[in-house]
């Protein structure tokens, strides 16, 4: 059972949380969007993180080498006629994302009733895209950056990325659902659980929804760093 | 009541046992014939026992039951796979997590428990399988349901526990065959080394046959 839904003050950390990595290598950098000239975005970005993004799949076209050329997937010529760069709008911000991408899609649940609540209007936090739900709850299939938590070495790398959502729907308490476990090239379902606003309700606030990390990884996590000399629950074992 | 009537009434009485004997067996020898897929079938729903909230707001193993949740048996199976296994391990591991997921939970919904008075099959934490409500997912909603007519058990059809744990990364875990439990590392070791869902089940678990479900 999904964890009852709580407002809680740890909103504003867990997006702090969940942005660090967003904040402090990938946020969109808007003052590109007005020099024509620049180099493109998406080309800045994925030659500083190694990583190719085809733009009509979505997925890893090609990843470069340590010196900086191009293993596979190499321009024809570097003399061929370059499109004019154009600036990446809010819609399709995924297309030009330096992260490999899934596709993920949202169901947004009344959680009183359980049932489906249509034409609620979900924005994916780390990309601002704006969907809404259909009669049946979901937003159609749309792909989503995979991101990792940077803060963490590669050694313990997390098994999934993770990524954050807002359901807005009018009558309703507004639903913040961090932590959506996702993972490159696999499709990714969620449900948000909305709560309806009644007239009891006095201090209106977001409710916060976590997905908890999944506990394989914590298992591995907390035995990476196990010292013999205190080690506490001790390893793993049958 | 007379004296005479009393010996009269003694052997109506032990013949009336014999009889039941004869056709009802006692209820101990009853609770020892083995829950076998033969004479049960798959459970429909599971009860499964909420758990409070620790203050990161995932279920606490030694939280206070808040209430029991009855859920239809597919769903419980589809709602834990995907929060013990990784949804993008291997298709064959995800199998065998599926198998492993479901005969544990049939398992138990053979031998309920009754804590703090409430009657349970499962609860939603590590003390039983993680379950989260609609947590499903494509990858492994699919494995639950490649499983599906099978069941995993002793040749005779007996149903029993498959437990299961971490286990380590790249890593066979013969430690955790000798426990007679699946490592769920261990799964993904084998199913990226090519061997099938019910090659990696007979690794881990001795003396078990798959069976398909009636």
């Amino acid at each position: 059972m999904s964890a009852p839904k709580t407002a809680v003050m740890r909103i504003a950390c867990g997006l702090a949380a969940c942005g660090l990595g967003w904040a402090a290598c990938a946020l969109p950098d808007s003052s590109n969007f007005n020099r024509p000239h620049a180099k493109p975005y998406s080309q800045d970005r994925a030659h500083h993180h190694g990583i190719l993004v085809d733009d009509r799949t979505g997925r890893l076209a090609a990843r470069l080498s340590g010196t900086g050329t191009v293993a596979q997937a190499a321009p024809a010529s570097p003399n061929a006629a370059q499109p004019a760069p154009q600036p990446p709008t809010a819609g399709d911000r995924t297309r030009v994302l330096p992260y490999p991408t899934a596709r993920v899609r949202v169901r947004v649940i009344d959680g009183r009733t359980m049932q489906p609540l249509s034409g609620a209007e979900v924005v994916l936090i780390e990309t601002e895209e704006r969907h809404t739900t259909g009669a049946d709850g979901w937003t159609t299939w749309f792909r989503a950056p995979v991101i990792r938590n940077p803060r963490y070495r590669p050694m313990v790398a997390e098994l999934h990325g993770q990524l954050g959502v807002i359901a807005y729907k009018n009558g309703y308490r507004d639903s913040i659902h961090l932590g959506i476990r996702m993972h490159e090239g696999y499709d990714t379902e969620t449900t948000v659980w909305m709560y309806k606003l009644g007239p009891g309700d006095t201090r209106i606030e977001p409710v916060l929804y976590q997905v908890p990390y999944h506990h394989i990884w914590l298992v591995e996590l907390a035995d990476k760093f196990r010292s013999k000399t205190q080690p506490g629950e001790g390893p793993e074992r049958p | 009541m007379t004296s005479r009537s009393r010996p009269a009434r003694v052997a109506l009485g032990t013949l009336a046992a014999a009889a039941c004997v004869a056709v009802w067996p006692p209820a101990g020898v009853q609770a020892a014939r083995p829950a076998t897929i033969y004479n049960t079938s798959p459970p429909s729903v599971i009860r499964v026992a909420i758990r409070g909230l620790n203050p990161d707001g995932e279920s606490d193993p030694r939280g206070r039951i808040l209430w029991v949740q009855t859920v239809p048996y597919d769903e419980y199976c589809e709602d834990v796979l995907p929060n013990e296994w990784m949804p993008s391990w291997h298709p064959e591991a995800l199998k065998a997590g599926a198998m492993a997921v479901k005969m544990f939970a049939w398992f138990h919904h053979l031998h309920p428990v009754t804590i703090d008075g409430f009657t349970f099959d499962v609860d939603n934490t590590v003390n039983f399988q993680s379950f989260r409500y609609y947590s499903r997912q494509p990858e492994t909603t699919r494995a639950v349901q490649a499983v599906r007519p099978y069941a995993y058990v002793r040749p005779n059809g007996e149903i029993v526990e498959l437990n299961y744990r971490a286990g380590y990364r790249n890593s066979p875990n013969w430690q955790y065959r000798n426990a007679q439990k699946m490592a769920q590392w261990g799964s993904q070791y084998w199913a990226e080394r090519g061997r099938n869902y019910v090659q990696i089940l007979q690794f881990y678990y001795m003396d078990r046959a798959l069976r398909p479900i009636r």
